[in-house]
């Protein structure tokens, strides 16, 4: 299985790999994104099993990149980490498509509540 | 804590949120981010000269930063923590810049989410810290990670706070029957 890591801070990648490790879904391949726009393009250059975007990041949103996605025909799973979970976000983020929203700051059970079912 | 919806003009920060509810955002971040024995002990400390500050803005009903500052020296400190076992040997500002920075992220989205909104939430931002525009309109904790000095303000944008005026929400109902 694939996953695809967007966020512009490498750190914050570092760390929802780091997250994803001790969550227990440690053997899946995993490409990283810097924005929005690197995360789309490289869901059609590697085709993903699964996207986990940040929300606020520059050149093109998580939420841009998931509803250019759609409209492209592409229904790969994707759920948003932001530091941002408020009901007005997760309501946008579910009426694009998405599968969950997971706040910053989450813990690795925060992870396997809403990845379990999602990831084989 | 509630905005009354009548309220007239825009309120400082000391009415939306209080530095309990900052204190519980920002420990939460740290054991989350940092690791869960990275406790933040409210104790007020002097800063350094050499401080790094990291924030990011917040425009909506209220408008300002939320700003962590402290000495530059833990700022390379909690680049490590947050890096782990990916920490360079040698760390660069931009390893301390995204770290700090994406730890103000996660401070200032929880903050923002406190807030009445609408509002929106800038990219994170990391070096001097702006100038407090308003001293009414801050609300700022002091407090302690590793022994070190942090302090984080949520400070509003603007110069002074509007003369507070009278409501005039009567939308004109001027004709618009078929």
């Amino acid at each position: 299985m694939k996953i695809l890591v967007a966020d512009d801070s490498r750190v914050m990648r570092q760390i929802v790999i780091r997250t994803l490790r001790q969550a227990g879904y440690d053997d899946h391949d995993i490409v990283e994104a810097e924005d929005g726009r690197d995360a789309y393009d490289k869901v059609h250059a590697e085709n993903p099993d699964l996207v986990l975007s940040d929300w606020n990041m520059p050149n093109m949103t998580g939420l841009e990149c998931l509803q250019a996605l759609r409209s492209a025909g592409s229904a790969v799973p994707f759920g948003f980490v932001t530091s941002e979970g408020s009901a007005e976000m997760r309501d946008k983020a579910s009426a694009a498509g998405a599968l969950f929203l997971i706040a910053k700051p989450f813990t690795e059970e925060t992870f396997r509540e809403n990845l379990d079912g999602v990831i084989a | 804590m509630t905005l009354a919806p009548d309220a007239p003009g825009r309120l400082a920060i000391p009415a939306l949120i209080d530095e309990a509810t900052v204190e519980s955002i920002a420990g939460e971040a740290w054991i989350a981010l940092v690791g869960e024995d990275e406790v933040l002990v409210p104790v007020p400390g002097d800063l350094p000269e050499d401080t790094l500050s990291a924030w990011v803005d917040v425009v909506g009903p209220w408008t300002g930063s939320v700003v962590l500052t402290t000495g530059r020296q833990t700022a390379a400190e909690l680049t490590r923590a947050l890096l782990g076992d990916a920490a360079p040997e040698l760390l660069d500002h931009e390893d301390v810049a995204d770290a700090f920075g994406e730890i103000a992220n996660v401070v200032g989205g929880n903050v923002k989410a406190a807030l009445p909104g609408p509002s929106t939430l800038g990219l994170p931002e990391v070096g001097a810290a702006p100038t407090v525009r308003n001293p009414e309109d801050v609300c700022r904790i002091e407090v302690l990670w590793r022994g070190q000095p942090l302090v984080v303000s949520v400070q509003g944008a603007l110069p002074s706070l509007p003369v507070p005026h009278t409501p005039h929400q009567h939308p004109h109902q001027n004709g618009a029957s078929q």
